[in-house]
């Protein structure tokens, strides 16, 4: 059966977005669609267009794809874990005399703008529509600077406190919480595939 | 019928579309709007991903074929996806009859 460009326009979309695969298998049934409704009304032109209406056009495709993806969830599961650990850090700091570590500020200010970018990066990917591509890598990086920065305050904190106040235990064991939970996280958004 | 109406169902929709035998994603969706008498009627392009997700969760699997010149991907349910469509169903049950209960079958209040 011939094709119709308005579908192979719908499909060149979604191969620059998605993975060979998943396009392979939209292919198929936009396709279907497409040849059900040109059994049912003759019109190619109409046709056509009610496949994709059926279907869903590129953007609602990417945006379902990315929604369900194990990056997406990642991605927000680690940022719910942002305002937790900004409470209880942020009171453990408090108590303790951070200016007296002996940490460059060039460091010091380094740590902050790491973790902002972070935050940053893992916003973006909860709130991304089309980008199904970057997304990926985007969290796999966002996830790995979270281990780093996460085990360098610990690191920080045990090595350079000799009798910590007691608001530094819950920062810890969040601390150790959030460590494992990435972990955790890994394998799944290590896996490629749609 | 509502997008927002099946959230927390679509899994247990899916998984029932698969239970007479392997499905591709088309195939899943209008079995879902043939069995529902087109009250559901998914974006068929939304249906992949999740039945991707499914697929990674171990519930279905999947198996590529070359029908009519195109690959095709079909589905079907793996025995922890027939478990979990018992689960979905005996949950669906249990909430169906609850919310019955309360809304009884009493016709709703005039508004005007």
């Amino acid at each position: 059966m011939a094709g119709h460009e308005l579908i192979t326009a719908q499909l060149e979309l979604l191969a620059a977005r998605l993975p060979a695969d998943a396009v392979d298998e939209l292919a198929d049934g936009l396709w279907q669609a497409y040849e059900t409704r040109l059994g049912l009304d003759g019109d190619p032109e109409r046709a056509a267009r009610a496949a994709i209406a059926e279907f869903g056009d590129a953007d609602t495709v990417t945006a379902a794809f990315l929604r369900e993806s194990p990056w997406r969830r990642a991605a927000l599961t680690l940022l719910a874990t942002g305002p937790v650990m900004a409470l209880v850090w942020g009171a453990a700091l408090l108590t303790l005399d951070v200016r007296t570590w002996p940490i460059p500020l060039a460091v010091k200010l380094g740590y902050g703008l790491a973790l902002l970018a972070v935050a940053a990066t893992l916003l973006l990917v909860a709130r991304a529509r089309l980008a199904y591509r970057p997304a990926r890598p985007a969290v796999v990086a966002a996830a790995f600077g979270l281990l780093v920065l996460d085990l360098s305050m610990l690191a920080a904190v045990t090595h350079l406190t000799e009798a910590p106040p007691w608001p530094v235990a819950p920062a810890v064991l969040a601390g150790l919480g959030r460590i494992l939970l990435t972990v955790r996280t890994l394998p799944a958004i290590l896996r490629r595939g749609a | 019928m509502r997008a927002e109406t099946l959230k927390g169902h679509l899994d247990g929709l899916l998984l029932a579309a698969l239970e007479d035998g392997p499905r591709h994603g088309y195939a899943v969706k209008e079995a879902l709007r043939d069995s529902t008498g087109g009250r559901i009627d998914l974006p068929t392009g939304t249906v992949y991903p999740a039945l991707h997700r499914l697929e990674r969760a171990g519930l279905i699997s999947g198996s590529w074929s070359v029908v009519g010149g195109r690959r095709r991907r079909a589905y079907e349910l793996t025995e922890a996806g027939r478990t979990a469509l018992s689960g979905e169903r005996a949950g669906w049950q249990e909430f169906a009859s609850a919310v019955t209960a309360a809304m009884g079958a009493r016709p709703w209040p005039a508004t005007s």
